[in-house]
């Protein structure tokens, strides 16, 4: 995802002599990828990537944090001068749970505490909708984010201040002034804030009012019963976490991917609601007049614990590849909000400590689970381009023999099809219906995709064939001799049950094959095939089926099959002096008498060495037939005899 | 001997044959140039260098005169005049896939320093595509991933098939199979996402790189990206890593190469590159491989470490010979096809 925040609102929480291009540039090298910067009036706004893992950063606050870090390691200073996450708590604002002023209640239940880690919120009465202030609109709006009027204003100006997504209820709209936080029915239905009615998946997490009606689709879009509107008097500022899974099942689900949601799915930290609340009853007060008219409601079963690692300054090293100086990496993540504690263990000064205990700051409690992941932080600040680049040893590792002769092969053929002038082609693992029909395959026998984008590649293909005559005849016109080959996989359904381990064979059975079509005739690509034969010295494989259609001839060869028969070497056959008589003799070819009968009658003989045709003139086959012993010389006559044997 | 004799003698004659004559008769065994040479026995010593340098200078010229006029007989022998500015005789060439010329010459770069390619199926389980690689079901760095799934009974353990969307579900196969390090592996493969546009093509290539030993570290992933880089975009490309995440590396990175239109600098003739804009081309994801990673493959995450990267190849390709439009690749269009 990204977020937009602006230079200046940075610099709310930061002191820094750097300008915003070079926190583009040095962030973007060990940090948040700022990829644009766009200048806004007298501001600048940073369009920032945030992976999925570092939610906490999407924020001004979470760049303010990473740029104390960052920007001191290319000689620039930073330094966050308020930090707002720990400047707003409840006791400096007199927010606690025994305030006196309750004239709003509100009733709250939660059928399920999993639901929400935590759930905060609060009352304001006498609340004036009106426009925002102008540094709230103006900066939401370089932001992208639509200004509506104060309340809801202050809402977004939250969520991307500290990250923490809010929602905002006109009191007087939830009946009975009741919540009842649950997870949701199959087929329940609620009317969104944009006004279009979501049926739900079931499981859901919503607020139902003391009337039944659903007012919240939580984490994800408030409902429209409850929105604020310009009449609105009395604003719940609401607060909470909630549980991740649920949220991206419904977002996913239902297909309602909101600005919320994708915070919320990725799992917050439940610390940071309290400034989120904090700040937001500051910002209400000062720009809408709000009066804060209930106790603050916190229900927080689970405090979250403080996270620690141990871990010894060497992994640095050994991950890293260069000794990175002790001190700077406590620096680092100090930098970064974390604790470092050295462990003085095993008789050394707390200097020369090898061990660190690290503590976790709230907000990192997701991302940071092993020592590997301190390692990346360390690393990254410290940069990437002050790492050596260094080959690692060069060793042997066996290429499994049936994988090596895959590509062996594969090149071999494709240069030879190459240079007997044919054309390559690398086509789609999948065809449509159409193709798989015109083929005469059956759709049956074909794996689906379930959510192919295009019925043209909606089925994986199980021959090269269909492809192949597809090319031909889109190429027609284009190109007077088209002979095309593919070499590529086709994709067979299992028989047999699959095996209880993922690595023996995987879901399908994946074939090589040899694609070869031509717009020539027959003799050509049986040529070619024969070629082919001859460059692996096969001897004893017969020629697949060539199949012809509206001058397209097309054929298919197994790819192991040409591996188990090809001979790196042919079979060497000793040179002898002795004399070779060459006779030519003329056949009448008949459907009793083809090249193949006579073929095989002549071979009986034992003096036969080669034998050619030379020509073919309507039906008469001329052929060349080479007798020789590699023992003795023979007569002429001798061979004449061997020759006559072969009559029709 | 008189020079204007030869020379009438050899440019008045009138066929080959003649010439053939003239040339048995001067440079032949027993002709006029040898006889000269055989008299330097009578010559006085001190003149006898000199005498040779001469005969030898009257060889060579009449044999420059003999050829010259061969030439010019063999020509006027045909009557029609030949013309060698025609092309010659037109051999069949044919073409390779743009694609197969990436994959060797990609595979040859890696080979020379000890990887070796592998095949892997390119229709998996969820597990291998994903659970394998540290990245749970219902977890949001799926969406990273978009996934074209197969209408088949999912596997009771493994999950749903799916058309593999990118080559690391290699990196388990592998590591099963070698079962101890060292690994050095080259996967490349077709891989599947359902996206088609000027710029996406719903199947496409992929080569993995998985390093599995003792020591491996972040300097050795930036010597294997350094080395690759130089080899297939030429000398002095560098390479640069920023932070990123995915699941199945830690630290994980993105590498940039330096741009291969205005090497770097951003500049092409004073103006700002429309290739690069910062003088850098994204070339693809890598990292540490992530110790879960290992572990799932069978391999103490203790004892080894490694480092993978997974590019594209259409995109390296771009890179490199600026073929932009993709969806040429596989239509089959023999009009790019025949270009390579």
């Amino acid at each position: 995802m990204n977020i937009k925040i602006t230079y200046n609102w940075v610099l709310d929480y930061l002191d820094t002599d750097a300008t915003p291009d070079e926190m583009q540039k040095y962030l973007s090298l060990s940090g948040p990828s700022i990829e644009r910067i766009e200048k806004v009036r007298n501001d600048y706004v940073f369009d920032v990537e945030i992976t999925s893992n570092r939610i906490d950063t999407a924020s001004v606050i979470g760049i303010a944090q990473e740029t104390q870090a960052i920007l001191p390691m290319f000689g620039k200073s930073a330094r966050l001068k308020f930090n707002p996450i720990k400047e707003y708590n409840f006791k400096k604002y007199y927010l606690t749970h025994d305030r006196e002023i309750d004239n709003k209640k509100l009733n709250i239940v939660i059928k399920d505490k999993f639901l929400c880690p935590r759930f905060t919120a609060i009352v304001f009465e006498n609340v004036k909708i009106a426009p925002s202030p102008k540094f709230i609109s103006e900066r939401l709006i370089a932001c992208g984010i639509k200004s509506i009027n104060n309340v809801v204003d202050i809402s977004n100006f939250l969520m991307l201040s500290l990250g923490q997504p809010v929602h905002v209820f006109d009191y007087d709209q939830i009946k009975g002034a009741t919540m009842i936080m649950r997870e949701s029915k199959k087929g329940e239905k609620i009317v969104t804030l944009d006004e279009k009615e979501v049926t739900l998946p079931g499981g859901d997490i919503v607020i139902e009012d003391g009337s039944d009606r659903l007012i919240d689709l939580c984490g994800i879009m408030g409902g429209l019963n409850s929105a604020i509107n310009d009449n609105t008097k009395n604003v719940v500022l609401f607060v909470q976490t909630y549980d991740k899974v649920k949220i991206r099942k419904t977002t996913m689900t239902t297909g309602v991917r909101t600005v919320a949601a994708t915070f919320f799915e990725k799992g917050l930290d439940p610390e940071r609601v309290e400034p989120t609340l904090v700040y937001g009853v500051e910002l209400l007060e000062k720009f809408a007049q709000g009066k804060v008219a209930s106790k603050l409601y916190d229900i927080y079963p689970k405090k979250q614990k403080e996270k620690s690692l141990v871990m010894s300054y060497e992994l640095f090293d050994k991950k890293v590849g260069v000794k990175i100086d002790r001190k700077i990496i406590n620096n680092i993540l100090t930098n970064l909000g974390f604790g470092v504690r050295v462990a003085p263990n095993k008789g050394l000064t707390l200097q020369e400590g090898r061990t660190l205990q690290i503590t976790i700051p709230s907000f990192r409690t997701n991302d940071i689970n092993i020592p590997e992941d301190i390692v990346e932080e360390v690393a990254r600040i410290y940069g990437y381009h002050n790492i050596p680049s260094i080959l690692q040893p060069i060793v042997y590792v066996n290429q499994p023999k049936e994988m090596e002769d895959i590509f062996t092969f594969q090149n071999k053929i494709k240069l030879l099809l190459k240079h007997l002038g044919l054309n390559e082609v690398i086509n789609y693992s999948m065809v449509s219906k159409q193709m798989i029909e015109k083929s005469g395959l059956n759709i049956k026998d074909h794996l689906r995709l379930s959510n192919s984008i295009s019925t043209d590649i909606e089925f994986l293909r199980i021959s090269l064939l269909p492809s192949l005559e597809k090319n031909i005849k889109e190429n027609k016109g284009r190109q007077e001799v088209l002979q095309l080959f593919e070499i590529g996989k086709i994709y067979l359904k299992r028989v047999s049950p699959v095996k209880d381990s993922p690595y023996k064979e995987s879901p399908c059975e994946e074939v090589y094959r040899i694609g070869i079509a031509t717009n020539t005739d027959y003799s050509d690509l049986k040529g070619i095939i024969e070629a082919i034969y001859k460059e692996l010295n096969i001897e004893q494989l017969l020629i697949p089926e060539i199949n012809e259609k509206d001058g397209i001839f097309l054929t298919e060869i197994d790819f192991q099959t040409l591996i188990d028969y090809c001979q790196l070497v042919p079979k060497y056959k000793p040179l002898h002096p002795y004399a070779i008589i060459k006779l030519d003799k003329t056949f009448e070819i008949q459907p009793n008498t083809t090249y193949a009968v006579v073929r095989q009658r002549a071979f009986q003989s034992k003096l036969l060495k080669k034998m050619e045709v030379i020509t073919l003139y309507q039906n008469k086959l001329t052929l060349r037939f080479y007798y020789s012993s590699s023992s003795r010389n023979i007569t002429e006559e001798e061979a004449k005899s061997e020759l006559y044997k072969v009559r029709p | 001997m008189d020079s204007k004799k030869y020379e009438t003698e050899i440019n008045g004659v009138k066929s080959l044959e003649k010439l053939n004559e003239l040339e048995i008769k001067y440079l032949g065994r027993n002709g006029l140039v040898n006889d000269l040479l055989s008299k330097i026995k009578e010559i006085p010593n001190d003149q006898k260098k000199e005498y040779g340098q001469k005969v030898n200078a009257l060889k060579r010229s009449i044999n420059q005169l003999i050829q010259t006029k061969k030439l010019e007989l063999q020509n006027k022998k045909s009557a029609v005049y030949f013309d060698k500015t025609l092309p010659g005789k037109i051999y069949p060439k044919g073409s390779l896939h743009i694609i197969s010329n990436a994959i060797e010459e990609i595979t040859k770069i890696y080979e020379k320093i000890g990887f070796i390619r592998v095949s892997y199926p390119e229709v998996d389980w969820e597990y291998g595509a994903f659970e394998s690689l540290n990245m749970p079901s219902n977890h949001p760095a799926r969406d990273d991933v978009e996934t074209s799934f197969i209408d088949a009974p999912a596997h009771p353990k493994f999950g749903k098939m799916v058309l593999t969307p990118h080559t690391s579900n290699g990196q388990n196969r592998e590591m099963r199979r070698v079962k101890t390090p060292p690994i050095r592996m080259i996967n490349i493969s077709k891989c599947y996402r359902p996206n088609w546009d000027a710029t996406h093509t719903p199947m496409f290539h992929q080569f993995e790189g998985l390093c599995v030993d003792h020591g491996i570290t972040i300097a050795n992933l930036k010597g294997t990206l350094d080395y690759f880089a130089e080899k297939y975009f030429g000398k002095g490309t560098k390479t640069r890593l920023r932070p990123h995440h995915f699941q199945f590396t830690e630290p994980s990175f993105e590498v940039d190469v330096t741009c291969t239109v205005c090497k770097g600098s951003s500049d092409v003739n004073g103006e700002k590159c429309k290739v690069c804009k910062s003088g850098w081309l994204e070339l693809g994801g890598t990292g540490m491989v992530h110790p879960n990673v290992l572990k799932e493959g069978g391999i103490n995450s203790g004892e080894f470490s490694g480092w993978a990267f997974g590019f594209g190849i259409e995109r390296v390709i771009m890179m490199k010979y600026g073929l932009e439009d993709i969806r040429n690749y596989y239509s089959g269009d023999i009009r790019f096809l025949e270009q390579f």
